[in-house]
């Protein structure tokens, strides 16, 4: 209740014209972005880092937020148009969307998929607000021993969840990832590691210039390695582009549940915003009672997903300001710019900067205002954004990779991190390694080596308090029963296990 | 060959496990800063080698589900050009290329105006030529390629050093 009086305080403060004319600008951008097959989230909230530089914390950061909200939002657009997620957190919505689109209802579709956006934010943000403050004050017991398990728990969960059926390939991604922040000089002895004789390796590789490239660079490649999108033009002129509020109604239920497993699935680190659609997704389909009509042009599917997807955001945000462990990739980026405008997340947050968090509710609740404002009203332009050709578009948008991450240092050398990162992380993409886990592996790497080398450190070389401390030990027996239910013949094992237990607790 | 094929897989295995023997190795053989007294348990190389270590075990890991798959799929090479049917390898390999060599050559030789104009025009043009097109029409699409690069290039060097007063390569 304080939280939310907190909360309610810090709202005035953004009310500004020129925090306003942020909200608006990063916004649509962002929507732009998300519409865009080949942009994504994470690109966008990096590229514009770099262009937030100047300007004041509070203003830089709700440019950030506004974007990220934006381009998850305006994933929705191509999903339903083109049949392409516009970013990958859509992909779940194509599945109603573009039949709906095919059907003439291309704009009724548009106005559910934010409604469902917006209200699924709401949702998260209520959640973050209350979740936020307890769970930093609770990390404030953690020691070394806890952060070094929450750094492993990060990649294998981030690993198995985004790794699709092969969960090995996002626990391969995840220790990239890792080995990427072993580079330069380490945090305790400040010894500098494989920098290859490179002196500029001596600082690391920075996270920034890092997704430009995996994000930025090769969604440019990929883009013009694919074939053509076609659109869905929408010619009912008699179809809605506000959604009815008896529909909105109808679907309170779907919308409140699709909330509260987007941001629960946020919380978890590094899963991301497709995963939270797909179990949202999912789980209406299970309990919906025109659970037939999924995947043929329900407004039910389209609203789980959307809501699902937009209320990982607020969720991605809570690890991340209290545990300063990202619950997505764009969330990810966000720590950098965090860090890079002088607020420190982590459990300190609440004590070092106490309002800070619901400064940050309240940016997505501005970004949330407007979403629903340019979505419902705006429905017709952002069809024409998608008329914008590639041949057109990429080049410019790889300028922007290039002179983006320079900008931060004003070194070349950032330039060659950004070219490296591109292909790598075009090769990899091809080969279905998530991108998720290694974006967590680089951010966890510092934590995960600083926590075990301090933990060993205290407990004189012995590994026993990392197995027989409370938080540690429930986060051991996660981790490896995680990793066990993850290898197919244990699974199996388990399962006919499971199966003749309750075969005979049956007979 | 696709790129997520089992003989991709296979060799991606191969090049991971000797990452993470050299990881390993790199951390084994890490200075373990005796000199100054630091506790055994602390030395930089730790987590390098448990890392590489764990890496190594991926790779064996990726590489027996790696063949596993290849031997069921022998024989069936049908699906491996399904994929490629729908992506032009010339586009990538121009998308690439031209990219990487306006990102590593062109930027930090040239002014940065100069280096992004010549790079969005050559772009746009490569995908935009249409040869089936009359002369003019071909002439005029130039015309709007170099325009367009001339605007856009003028825009985002302006943006940078004058709003962001970042000094251009």
């Amino acid at each position: 209740m304080e939280g939310l009086a907190t909360f309610a305080g810090t709202f005035g403060t953004f009310l500004a014209p020129t925090m306003l004319f942020h909200v608006a600008w990063a916004t649509l951008l962002g929507i732009f972005v998300g519409s865009l097959p080949g942009l994504t989230a994470t690109m966008g909230v990096a590229l514009l880092t770099t262009l937030t530089y100047t300007l004041d914390r509070d203003a830089a950061i709700l440019v950030l937020v506004c974007m990220y909200v934006g381009a998850i939002y305006g994933g929705s657009r191509s999903a339903i148009l083109l049949n392409i997620p516009g970013t990958p957190a859509s992909a779940a919505s194509s599945l109603d969307g573009f039949p709906l689109a095919r059907a003439g209802r291309a704009g009724y579709a548009m106005a559910l998929a934010t409604a469902g956006s917006a209200l699924g934010t709401l949702v998260g943000i209520l959640l973050l607000v209350m979740l936020a403050p307890p769970l930093a004050e609770a990390a404030l017991n953690f020691g070394s021993f806890e952060f070094f398990w929450l750094a492993v728990f990060g990649i294998v969960i981030s690993g198995q969840l985004t790794g699709g059926v092969s969960p090995l390939k996002g626990y391969i991604a995840g220790l990239l990832g890792l080995m990427v922040a072993m580079i330069g000089s380490e945090g305790i002895h400040a010894h500098v590691r494989f920098n290859m004789g490179f002196s500029q390796l001596n600082g690391g590789i920075g996270l920034i210039p890092a997704m430009v490239g995996a994000f930025g660079f090769a969604e440019v490649l990929t883009v013009m390695w694919r074939a053509k999108a076609k659109l869905v033009i929408d010619k009912n002129e008699k179809d809605r582009i506000l959604p009815r509020l008896t529909d909105v109604w109808r679907y309170k239920f779907t919308i409140g549940r699709s909330g509260v497993i987007g941001t629960l699935v946020g919380i978890i680190p590094g899963v991301g915003e497709d995963i939270g659609a797909w179990a949202s997704y999912a789980t209406a389909k299970r309990i919906s009672k025109e659970r037939d009509q999924f995947g043929k042009g329900s407004q039910e599917g389209l609203t789980a997903a959307e809501t699902g997807n937009s209320a990982v955001v607020p969720g991605a945000l809570i690890p991340a300001l209290t545990l300063a462990v990202p619950g997505s990739a764009p969330a990810a980026v966000l720590i950098a710019a965090l860090f890079i405008h002088g607020v420190r997340p982590g459990p300190m947050i609440m004590i070092e900067q106490p309002d800070f968090i619901y400064s940050v509710a309240v940016m997505l609740v501005l970004a949330t205002l407007a979403i629903a404002v340019f979505g419902l009203l705006l429905s017709r332009v952002f069809v024409l954004v998608l008329r914008v050709p590639r041949e057109i578009l990429m080049p410019l948008v790889f300028t922007l990779c290039v002179i983006g991450p320079y900008a931060l240092t004003q070194r070349i050398f950032e330039i060659w991190v950004m070219v490296v990162f591109g292909v790598l992380g075009f090769i990899l993409r091809q080969m279905n390694y998530p991108m998720a886990p290694l974006v967590l592996g680089i951010i966890l790497g510092t934590l995960l080596d600083k926590s075990l080398r301090r933990g060993l450190i205290l407990s004189d070389g012995s590994l026993t308090p990392f197995f027989t401390r409370p938080i540690s030990a429930t986060f051991a027996a996660v981790i490896a029963l995680s990793i066990i239910v993850s290898i197919p013949a244990c699974r199996r094992w388990l399962q006919a296990g499971l199966s003749r237990a309750f075969g005979r607790k049956g007979a | 060959m696709r790129f997520d094929s089992a003989r991709a897989d296979q060799i991606t295995a191969i090049v991971l496990f000797a990452l993470g023997l050299a990881m390993l190795i790199g951390g084994y053989t890490m200075d373990r800063l005796e000199i100054r007294q630091i506790h055994p348990a602390s030395i930089p190389g730790l987590l390098p080698m448990i890392l590489g270590a764990t890496m190594m075990v991926c790779a064996l890991a990726l590489f027996a589900s790696a063949s596993g798959r290849a031997e069921r799929a022998a024989g069936d090479d049908r699906q491996e050009g399904a994929e490629a049917s729908s992506a032009s390898w010339s586009n990538l390999a121009f998308a690439a290329g031209y990219s990487i060599v306006y990102a590593l050559v062109l930027v930090g030789t040239l002014p940065f105006f100069a280096a992004t104009a010549i790079y969005i025009s050559v772009f746009v043009i490569h995908f935009t030529f249409d040869p089936r097109q009359s002369l003019r029409g071909r002439a005029v699409r130039v015309a709007l390629a170099i325009g367009f690069a001339v605007v856009s290039a003028a825009a985002v060097s302006l943006l940078f050093q004058e709003a962001f007063l970042v000094r251009l390569p």
